[in-house]
């Protein structure tokens, strides 16, 4: 177990030593959608379901941070160990394979929650955003993290450039969290937008943390969390095959 | 257990890569507990694919590897074994005291033990000033010694270097090759793979050469150059590379 909190202690040093561009670049990028999106068009939308738009934003936006962060941490640490090498430290140390994929998941895990509890701090200062339903929300984001997270180490282990890990961060995370419902409620959306929401595995983790926030989402928290469990379970799974077996990382 | 067990037996151990390229055939070797063993041979003999196998950083395709009598792949074999690689990888975000702290971590040492251990490290390898310097900043030669100092920091039983002294000047070179007797006075099973056989002479017992993924010969430096009848450690290379 010794050596699982010496990884664990070493992913987490690196956000830390790097903390300006792991917590601070992202956090001041979502704050700036809340002043932007939220105060300044808040007096256009005036409100979503009830709800303030500046406030309704917030869990979405605070979402979208925390799990591009954790897919991007783990990607790069995993990838530059991989590429330089210093990752055989880990592969050969007397650690099992559970160890070693639960120690490179918690970096990105720890990363994400900085920038959680930073934007929501911050958050506070600009808007009221209650948080009423903790006991969703804590599943809601632990589930999304363990998803994202690992789902970072299984890219950074396919890697064989930095291109790659960026492409699913750009190509394929973001868009999905920009039409996974952040800015809007998707009842608003035209058919076939609507339906096709649904096919967002982003969607519903929002609608998961949303109503943790808010205490209320387009969507039961059940089939949020649910979705967000079917969809974690299997990519931490994959990520525990590869260390288990070695393949990609051990010729 | 290990007392009497080898240090290291491989038995038809074959590494098969993805593309076909067979690195190791059937081979198979013992090194005896607290042996100075030397592997030679050219570039692609299947040196360092002996040693990721031994190391678990490659996946074997066949065969059987123990370390003192002990799975290679068991977590406590794992804890016996110290690697130095030939490349410089040292993680780029730990300086040199942090280096050695998480290394001992990872190999199970306590964080109080792993400091104790880390500092007397620097000081025996002379890294004191460079002790909150990250490897990128270090030099070529205080790299080549924190990734000693790194591989013997968990103490390990057997203790494997790949070409510890590829590149260095003759000043480091012969620093290492004290650091590397003292650690074998004090019952370290060495593996040393090298290019340079007057290092190989120098230093080991007892030698292997080896050749496309197979064993040549093995004896003491003398004894092979008895076997093949010629005076020089080099004439010995050069006849059994042309068998």
């Amino acid at each position: 177990m010794t050596a699982l909190v010496w990884l664990c202690k070493r992913e987490t040093l690196r956000v830390s030593k790097l903390w300006t561009q792991t917590v601070l670049a992202p956090v001041i990028s979502s704050i700036l959608f809340i002043l932007v999106f939220g105060l300044s068009l808040g007096g256009r939308i005036r409100q979503v379901s009830d709800v303030d738009y500046e406030v309704f934003i917030v869990p979405g936006l605070i979402t979208m941070g925390m799990v591009q962060a954790a897919y991007a941490n783990n990607a790069s640490s995993i990838f530059q160990a991989r590429f330089d090498r210093y990752i055989h430290d880990v592969l050969s140390a007397p650690m099992r394979p559970w160890q070693m994929t639960l120690g490179y998941t918690v970096g990105g895990i720890f990363r994400a929650l900085a920038i959680g509890v930073s934007l929501l701090l911050l958050s506070l200062l600009l808007v009221d955003v209650p948080i009423e339903r903790p006991f969703a929300l804590i599943p809601a984001v632990a589930l999304g993290l363990v998803l994202f997270g690992a789902l970072g180490v299984v890219v950074g282990i396919y890697a064989e450039m930095w291109d790659h890990t960026t492409f699913i961060a750009n190509i394929v995370i973001l868009p999905l969290a920009f039409v996974g419902g952040v800015f809007y409620s998707i009842d608003v959306l035209p058919a076939p937008w609507h339906e096709l929401s649904h096919f967002n595995p982003i969607f519903y983790l929002v609608q998961g943390v949303r109503f943790g926030f808010l205490g209320q989402s387009d969507v039961s928290i059940w089939l949020s969390l649910g979705v967000t469990a079917a969809l974690a379970l299997p990519v931490y799974a994959w990520s525990q095959w590869l260390f288990t077996t070695g393949r990609r990382l051990k010729a | 257990m290990f007392r009497d067990a080898p240090a290291l037996r491989l038995r038809g151990l074959t590494k098969r890569y993805d593309d076909g390229t067979v690195a190791l055939q059937d081979f198979e070797l013992e090194i005896p507990s607290g042996a100075f063993f030397g592997l030679l041979g050219p570039n692609g003999a299947g040196k360092t694919t002996l040693i990721s196998a031994v190391c678990n950083l490659i996946r074997i395709t066949s065969g059987d590897i123990r370390v003192f009598g002990e799975p290679h792949d068991s977590v406590t074999a794992r804890a016996w074994v110290g690697l130095a690689e030939q490349d410089i990888n040292l993680d780029r975000f730990l300086d040199v005291r942090e280096t050695l702290v998480y290394h001992g971590g990872y190999f199970g040492m306590r964080s109080d033990e792993a400091e104790r251990r880390a500092d007397e490290m620097i000081e025996v390898f002379g890294l004191q000033a460079k002790r909150s310097t990250r490897a990128p900043r270090l030099s070529g030669g205080q790299r080549r010694r924190l990734l000693l100092a790194r591989a013997l920091m968990h103490r390990p039983r057997l203790v494997i270097l790949d070409e510890p002294t590829a590149g260095v000047d003759f000043e480091l070179r012969q620093e290492l090759w004290r650091y590397i007797r003292a650690l074998h006075a004090e019952g370290t099973t060495i593996l040393l793979t090298t290019h340079y056989l007057e290092e190989a002479e120098e230093l080991c017992e007892e030698i292997a050469l080896i050749r496309d993924g197979r064993l040549i010969a093995r004896d003491s430096a003398e004894g092979l150059r008895d076997h093949f009848g010629v005076g020089r450690l080099a004439d010995v290379y050069v006849k059994a590379m042309a068998l």
